[in-house]
């Protein structure tokens, strides 16, 4: 090849050489001018350098279609309950004094947060179990926000757990036939005749039969009688319980024989 | 072509008059001008989601005639004590104006507000054929407030007072209503703490003929109940007073005998402290009841069944989980009208179950009563399984809400979320209105909700979801959603700020412990001026801790009235211009 052919070669080369930097050079520059500008309006706009700086953030994030295929950026946005506090009282009252900034819901929700670092230290803990209440042994706390119930069911319920136990009393005079002292029962503990007839059996250490049984020896057994609200004496069975309850003044247990 | 005669005017206020629906109203005033202005002056009823959407000056200058108003002013969740104290919803400002601009008016009707004894006194004295007054979970009021209402309004027909939190500063309110007033037609103090004056009670009962609502509170002992009953036989709806007393034959006798006077009766509530023995007292009047709510009732399964099993034709019944499954299954068998089932935990608190109640019952339930349509139920354990016959069994349902007491239980069967579940409530009920989610769920389910939920209006949401595609779901799909109520959840940014526009189609949105960043809260009320996007934050200032860091409470609603300026120290509203926000130390 002459010399001049190829002192013309090298010419070109380095000429495009050159175009292909001037074209990355003015690429880049548009680039950065874009950038500088995004920033610049944002600035502009907002007028706020930190709301710029927490835009640009939100821009790099993608459409949400790709949501899906996303690893979410940042952790701290999942675990949201244990990181914020939300202003809760822990007390079971449901006063109005503005309670302090202590949250059981989140504790409720911290619960968990701790059995997954449990597991992360490796201890035995299965994790089917992260979500069950039973490693929690401890009962619940009362939240002052969880369960949903307004706070008029909340107050009567709040004390209500061992009502069942104090039931109303009604007390009733039992004599024996030829015993002059008498006893007093409380009718209401017990829920029907069965039991009834039970206790008094015991009380008075004899048999009570019902009203429709055919005794073989009618010596030694009794039969149960009540005084209703007319005064008069009736045989102890023939009514309902209820109904028996709210007619009855008091008891007499007689002897078979007499009835 | 153009329409070359029109009716008069005074025809289309007739042919309007026959239209009560707030929805069609507002469809007729957008048909034409002239429609607009003959539908305002005779819109005589007006219904207000959120009071701070729009003003009251707004509101009496658009409908000059108005006779009725209803208000709703917390956020729903402020009834689970979700909203501090102090918040708002003053009701102080629309009473202001309504006395001046609105003499006519008859009926207020409140929920969620805030209302002083100075407005009521107000109420009292500006509208001269005042009629119904409604407050339903409201509060800032005394005693002294009702005695005012009782001595002024001479035509007041109802006095409402609903799950209220009146200060109860003395029983003698009641006996202002001057002896000449007559015209009582629902009475509900069931809130009330104190015991009223029974004499006064029992003379107005007697003179006023009309009366078919009394609720009684707590305070009315039961053997002074047959008295009260035997002046008011016409009454359609009861609510006792405490149900227990020393057990003497002749109260149960009497009570028996009122009972049975009261032909009419066809609504139950009250009931507390109750002694089973006096239940039977009830019984010849079972047959005719239609709503029975037995909320503060702590009887148990046998009694209840007893009861239950007598009352072929209820309609509604509300009651505690003391019911358990085997009485669910008999509600089941015996009514077989139900619409309404409310189940409501007796020991909310408690870890284990302390009543034999699954979900068998609300099973057993949804099929063996067909017109089921509305379901509240707490409960320990629930299934994909269950879920499933319920939706299949229930395709009318219009509201389901259930409430799995332990946050995040999966199904108790296959461990698994109960994801699919809900998926088969919303795919299989189609008029699904309101729907209430717990225990375990991951986003699959507000997919299913995104997906299926084209008529939910609202949805309530607890320790669910796992990212932000959840809320995007949600705020996408459902196409008719007005409310939507989230709690410790973790849904951040990027799905509210993706959705910002459907925001503008709601009439609220209530997200608290979940993961929104100030700096997205800034940027909302900036970019949607329709909005107000207020934060509410206990633990100072939010510009104190970085932009990115996630608020406590956060609740959105649309809005022409601007924001609000009446604002506790805890409530930010962000701004168009961040230089027009009022310091926080107000």
């Amino acid at each position: 090849m002459s010399p001049t052919l190829m002192a013309n070669q090298n010419q070109g080369e380095s000429a495009e050489y050159l175009n292909w930097l001037l074209l990355l050079l003015i690429t880049f520059s548009l680039l950065s001018l874009s950038l500088l500008f995004k920033v610049a309006s944002a600035v502009y706009i907002y007028k706020d350098p930190k709301m710029a700086a927490f835009l640009f953030s939100l821009d790099q994030f993608h459409s949400l279609e790709d949501m899906g295929t996303l690893k979410l950026i940042g952790a701290p946005q999942t675990q949201s309950s244990s990181s914020s506090s939300s202003s809760i009282d822990s007390n079971n009252h449901p006063s109005r004094t503005p309670p302090p900034p202590s949250s059981p819901s989140s504790r409720v929700c911290r619960n968990r947060t701790d059995l997954s670092t449990d597991l992360r230290l490796g201890l035995s803990i299965s994790p089917s179990s992260q979500s069950e209440s039973p490693f929690n042994p401890t009962p619940r706390e009362e939240s002052f926000d969880w369960p949903p119930i307004k706070s008029i069911l909340r107050s009567t319920l709040v004390g209500k757990q061992s009502h069942m136990i104090q039931r109303p009393s009604l007390f009733v005079k039992v004599y024996m036939e030829g015993i002059p002292i008498g006893r007093k029962l409380n009718l209401l503990a017990h829920y029907s005749y069965d039991g009834l007839v039970k206790t008094l059996g015991h009380m008075f250490r004899t048999t009570i039969l019902c009203p429709n049984s055919q005794p073989l020896n009618s010596g030694n057994f009794h039969v149960l009688t009540y005084e209703d609200r007319e005064g008069d004496w009736m045989m102890v069975g023939d009514v309902p319980w209820e109904m028996f309850l709210n007619t009855v003044k008091r008891l007499k247990i007689t002897r078979a024989d007499r009835c | 072509m153009a329409y070359t005669f029109s009716f008069p005017e005074e025809v289309l206020e007739h042919v309007f008059s026959f239209i009560e629906s707030e929805k069609d109203r507002s469809a007729i005033s957008l048909v034409c001008k002239s429609w607009y202005e003959i539908e305002r002056w005779c819109r005589r009823r007006v219904f207000v989601g959120n009071c701070y959407a729009v003003s009251p000056v707004m509101v009496i200058k658009r409908f000059p005639e108005l006779r009725s108003i209803a208000l709703k002013g917390k956020p729903h969740f402020a009834d689970f004590n979700l909203v501090p104290e102090g918040w708002g919803g003053y009701v102080c400002p629309w009473i202001a104006a309504m006395a001046c601009a609105l003499p006519c008016l008859e009926e207020i009707r409140l929920k969620r507000m805030v209302i002083t004894d100075e407005s009521l006194e107000l109420v009292a004295k500006s509208f001269k054929n005042f009629k119904v007054l409604v407050l339903t979970s409201c509060e800032g009021f005394t005693t002294d407030g009702l005695a005012a209402i009782a001595a002024n309004c001479r035509n007041l027909k109802e006095l409402d007072l609903q799950e209220s939190e009146v200060e109860d500063l003395s029983g003698h309110w009641l006996s202002h209503f001057p002896d000449s007033y007559t015209s009582l037609v629902s009475l509900n103090i069931s809130c009330l703490g104190n015991e009223v004056s029974l004499s006064a009670l029992e003379r107005l009962l007697g003179r006023c003929p009309n009366l078919q609502t009394l609720r009684l509170n707590r305070a009315v002992p039961l053997d002074r109940l047959p008295n009260l009953l035997s002046r008011c036989p016409q009454l359609v709806e009861l609510g006792t007073g405490v149900y227990s007393t020393e057990l003497r034959p002749e109260v149960f006798s009497n009570l028996e005998a009122a009972f049975s006077g009261c032909k009419q009766l066809k609504s139950l509530s009250g009931f507390w402290d109750v002694l089973p023995s006096y239940l039977p007292a009830v019984y010849p009047i079972c047959s005719r009841l239609t709503s029975l709510n037995l909320s503060y009732a702590t009887i148990q399964t046998y009694d209840l069944i007893k009861l239950i099993s007598q009352c072929r034709n209820l309609l509604r019944l509300w009651v505690l989980d003391y019911i358990e499954d085997a009485g669910l299954y008999a509600l089941a068998a015996s009514c077989k009208d139900l619409r309404e089932l409310r189940v409501f935990p007796s020991d909310p608190f408690g870890l284990d179950p302390n009543v034999a109640l699954t979900e068998q019952g609300l099973v057993s339930v949804s099929e063996g009563c067909p017109k089921l349509q509305s379901v509240l139920y707490f409960c320990r354990q629930m299934s994909n399984a269950a879920l499933y016959t319920i939706a299949r069994n229930r395709p009318n349902l219009t509201r389901f809400r259930l409430c799995i007491i332990e946050p995040r239980t999966p199904d108790y069967i296959t461990r698994e979320p109960l994801d699919s579940g809900f998926g088969a409530i919303v795919e299989h009920c189609k008029d699904l209105q309101r729907l209430s989610l717990s225990g375990l769920l991951t986003d699959r389910v507000f997919e299913y909700i995104g997906t299926y939920g084209k008529k939910l209006e609202m949805l309530s949401v607890a320790f669910a979801g796992e990212s932000d595609l959840g809320l995007h779901h949600v705020l996408s799909g459902c196409d008719n959603l007005r409310k939507l109520e989230i709690r410790d959840c973790p849904f951040g940014d990027k799905a509210l700020l993706a959705n910002a526009a459907k925001l503008e189609t709601m009439r609220s949105l209530w997200m608290s412990s979940c993961s929104v960043s100030y700096g997205a809260c800034k940027l909302l009320g900036q970019k949607m001026p329709r909005l107000n996007v207020e934060v509410i934050d206990e633990r100072g200032p939010p510009d104190s801790r970085p932009i990115s860091c996630p608020v406590e409470k956060l609740y959105i609603y649309r809005s022409i009235a601007g924001p609000r300026l009446d604002m506790p120290g805890f409530v930010w509203t962000m701004e168009d211009d961040s230089s027009l926000r009022l310091e926080s130390s107000r």
